[in-house]
């Protein structure tokens, strides 16, 4: 949908992702402080959000340095007596989980929802986390919506939940709800002033150790235990009674999969559709089993419904079969749809009538044999790919060994580079280089981009340099995060609200790394003697390689009516030597089906030379070389 | 009967598939008309495959459409109509582009195996294997209306107006016209229109052959 309709302060039903109706439901439950570390599937609540921000000006919202310091501050807020937000992916909940299970203990005062998505299937994630267990230990409640209009309206409910009983909500997501557009029933927005307040006003003790630990935990109980009663009347929560002994018990965007699933195998079972999974309502999921003979759950990842429900049956209704993932009927890998539930329903239900989705899949998977990959690969422009050649360059012919780290530079372990020999999580470059330092002959090699040098790969240089390290660290500077969508992050110059840059050198100075090779990423063949110097040298070394991410570049020049100039080949010169598809992989250029030379496609290129300057011939230019 | 019409859009990252489906969504709103999407975000990166799935009609819940129950795919490049074939359904049309946008692996494997003596995975390939699930084929050089039209960037708007001329299409033609309108920079409206209906039409010539 439109921003302009977005941001209309009235009520409607308008076209929008799930991500921007969260948004929008934000301004509507009037939250002051919002905070965030971008994530997919979550990064369009950041970005939507952040476009809000000059709109309104009693919302803050800040691109916080990870979801630690985002989740932090708005635990602060909200402790200062304010509504406040942070959303996160799946994964930035471990580095965010040290304050969400303290805050599990301590309580909020305004209202603090947080939303994590799960990314079944890891589209663009290191793992299928299932991130529903990390409710019950922090005895965190819990909300799953399903469609667009329920992420909307549980916004609401959930910050409802958190000031009657004074904790942190948790809204549980995954990439096919964030990533789901619909139409949506939106709200009025009325915003209040924000005004600064004493501390005396709200003042309240936010700690817990030792006595008040305990104290504390078992006060948090005693609230989960009388919130059975929200989670009984929940309004996300519906049972629709079907025929037969059959019931499905399922939540999330896997209801959406099972309602159409029973549509087309033409059964109807009753089903038991779960709004709050934590805490479960223990009494409604005991009624559901009541009289059944056979209940399937139907739910992604791990079995966390399905243990549960298997629990409350052998207290209350021990001689039902509980059917799911740990009956061996649906898959624990990868993402759910109509033909895995229809599938699987199939089997736990001993059931023919399905559609033949597989004999379709499998004849079409015969028609597209031999089908060129079209893997992830850099933009055209991006700056990442000279770099990544000049550090090859420079470290051929010695031995190495290279720990890679999270953003679009990842993408040196695929092809055609298969070039990386570890990645962890957000900042794990340093810290593994450091423990392989200690053992291996080789040159330790780290990769990090700027977002995540300030996320969490601070710290490592900090160690690395304390303890007289010896390693490389490659930090690839293209001022923005780049891969969940340019947004801002401390080495950038703009915010949602006015910010100060970080200077990336300055900070790896002051830290105390002597070594500090500062390069302009479009200078390839320039690079290489300067990488191999920093490699020449002891302890350690930063090679700092500045250059403006494709896309974020693109939006610069076209703020500032910049034209992109795109490069041509001329076919006079060209002796067909092929540097330019060898050494630079990039998608805008391809071979004329005639000639086999190559060709440069005008639409795709971004006219940043770098093939122009590989190209041993001179063959490259913006007018092809030949005045055209 | 379902009442839903599912349709597969695909492309090449870059080339303004979250346009259209702005576009479906525009006009639903409009007729309030049920819809949901399963879109693909997450690496933001160019040139990258990529697609949609678009549902519209009171029983499409799912963000996803199963194997083989796709009523019509929408491909702005053709190799990607083909990457997603497993979505339609058997005889259903297929609205493309016959441009084919090479991705550079397949070239550089092009140039190790001996550029002079190997081709490229050839359209003329794709067409053949596309029709092992459908003979209803428009494809069209999208690529060539657009500029005709005015701008390059109109490629995706030439097959939304073709895919408008595909009998049992659920949108009006007029509707989603004025749905492009409203959502293109204005100073592009022109030339957008002009590309709408150059696909329309293109796809009307097609389906009378």
């Amino acid at each position: 949908m439109g921003f302009s309709e977005l941001v209309d302060t009235k009520p409607k039903t308008a076209y929008m992702l799930a991500n921007e109706a969260v948004a929008r439901a934000l301004l509507e439950a009037d939250v002051k402080v919002a905070a965030f570390y971008p994530g997919s599937p979550t990064s369009e609540i950041l970005d939507t959000m952040g476009a809000f921000a000059p709109s309104f000006d009693d919302l803050v919202v800040e691109v916080a340095a990870n979801e630690k310091v985002a989740f932090e501050t708005a635990a602060g807020a909200s402790f200062a007596g304010v509504r406040s937000f942070t959303s996160m992916k799946s994964v930035g909940l471990n580095v965010a989980s040290d304050a969400f299970y303290s805050i599990g203990y301590t309580g909020v005062r305004g209202g603090m929802v947080l939303l994590i998505a799960d990314d079944p299937h890891a589209h663009s994630s290191q793992s299928e986390q299932d991130g529903r267990f990390f409710a019950f230990p922090a005895h965190v409640p819990m909300l799953e919506p399903a469609t667009a209009q329920e992420a909307h309206d549980m916004v609401a409910y959930a910050y409802e939940l958190s000031e009657r009983y004074g904790m942190v909500v948790m809204i549980r997501t995954t990439t096919r709800v964030n990533h789901q557009s619909s139409l949506v029933s939106v709200g009025q927005v009325k915003r209040s002033p924000r005004s600064r307040h004493p501390w005396k006003d709200v003042r309240a003790p936010y700690f817990t150790l030792s006595a008040t630990a305990r104290k504390l935990k078992g006060e948090r109980l005693a609230s989960l235990a009388l919130m059975q009663r929200d989670a009984a009347e929940c309004p996300f929560t519906t049972v629709s009674e079907g025929e037969g002994d059959i019931g499905i018990i399922t939540s999330g965007v896997s209801y959406l999969y099972t309602i159409e699933s029973l549509q087309t195998l033409g059964i109807s079972p009753s089903v038991l559709k779960l709004g709050m999974t934590h805490p479960l309502p223990t009494a409604t999921i005991a009624a559901f089993l009541q009289g059944k003979r056979t209940v399937v759950v139907v739910e992604e990842l791990m079995p966390y419904l399905e243990r549960e429900v298997r629990s409350i049956a052998q207290e209350t209704a021990p001689h039902v079969h509980i059917l799911g993932k740990m009956s061996g009927d649906f898959p624990y890998v990868g993402e759910y749809s109509i033909p895995v539930v229809v599938q699987g329903l199939s089997s736990a239900l001993g059931i023919d009538g399905a559609p033949p989705y597989e004999a379709h899949r499998v004849k079409v998977e015969a028609l597209k044999e031999g089908i060129p990959h079209r893997s992830p690969i850099f933009c055209p422009g991006c700056p990442h790919r000279a770099t990544l050649w000049s550090v090859y360059m420079a470290l051929k012919g010695t031995d190495y060994v290279l720990n890679n780290d999270i953003g679009c530079y990842s993408m040196y372990l695929m092809e055609p580079y298969n070039s990386s020999d570890s990645l962890l999580c957000m900042g794990a470059s340093l810290g593994v280089s450091s423990g392989m330092q200690h053992v291996l002959s080789d040159q330790v090699v780290a990769f990090v981009g700027d977002s995540t040098f300030f996320h969490a790969a601070l710290p490592g240089l900090v160690n690395a340099v304390h303890n007289n390290h010896n390693l490389l660290l490659v930090i690839f500077n293209n001022s923005v995060t780049a891969m969940t969508g340019q947004q801002p992050n401390p080495g950038s110059d703009f915010g949602p609200l006015p910010v100060t840059r970080l200077n990336i050198e300055q900070v790896v100075r002051g830290i105390g790394v002597e070594h500090v090779y500062p390069v302009d990423t479009f200078d390839p063949k320039g690079n290489i003697p300067i990488i191999k110097e920093a490699l020449a040298h002891t302890g350690v070394r930063v090679v700092i390689s500045n250059g403006p991410c494709a896309l974020y570049n693109d939006r610069l020049r076209r703020k500032a009516g910049t034209p992109i100039v795109p490069n041509a080949v001329d076919h006079g010169v060209c002796d067909a030597i092929y540097a330019c598809v060898r050494k630079v992989h990039c998608p805008a250029i391809q071979l004329d089906e005639a000639t086999k030379k190559s060709v440069i496609q005008a639409d795709l290129c971004n006219g940043c030379n770098v093939c122009a300057k590989m190209c041993p011939v001179g063959a490259i230019n913006p007018r092809g070389g030949d005045g055209a | 009967m379902k009442d839903a019409y599912n349709i597969i859009l695909s492309g090449v990252g870059g080339q303004g598939l979250m346009l259209l489906s702005s576009v479906f969504g525009e006009v639903c709103a409009k007729t309030g008309t049920h819809i949901v999407t399963g879109e693909q975000h997450g690496l933001s990166q160019r040139s990258g495959s990529i697609s949609v799935h678009l549902r519209i009609g009171a029983d499409a819940l799912s963000p996803l459409i199963a194997y083989g129950e796709a009523d019509l795919a929408i491909a702005m490049e053709a190799t990607e109509a083909l990457r997603y074939l497993e979505y339609l359904r058997e005889g259903a049309p297929i609205v493309m582009s016959s441009r084919v946008i090479h991705p550079p692996l397949e070239t550089a494997a092009l140039v190790d195996a001996g550029a002079a003596d190997h081709d490229y995975f050839a359209l003329a390939d794709i067409m053949e294997r596309l029709r092992g699930v459908t003979t209803s084929i428009v494809a069209l050089d999208a690529l060539a209306l657009a500029e005709k039209a005015g701008t390059a960037r109109a490629e995706n708007v030439v097959l939304l107006g073709a895919a408008c001329g595909v009998k049992g299409f659920p949108l009006k033609a007029d509707d989603a016209r004025e749905a492009v309108e409203r959502i293109v920079p204005p100073k592009t409206v022109e030339a957008n229109r002009a590309a709408f209906d150059m696909g329309f039409d293109a796809c009307c010539a097609a389906f009378e052959e």
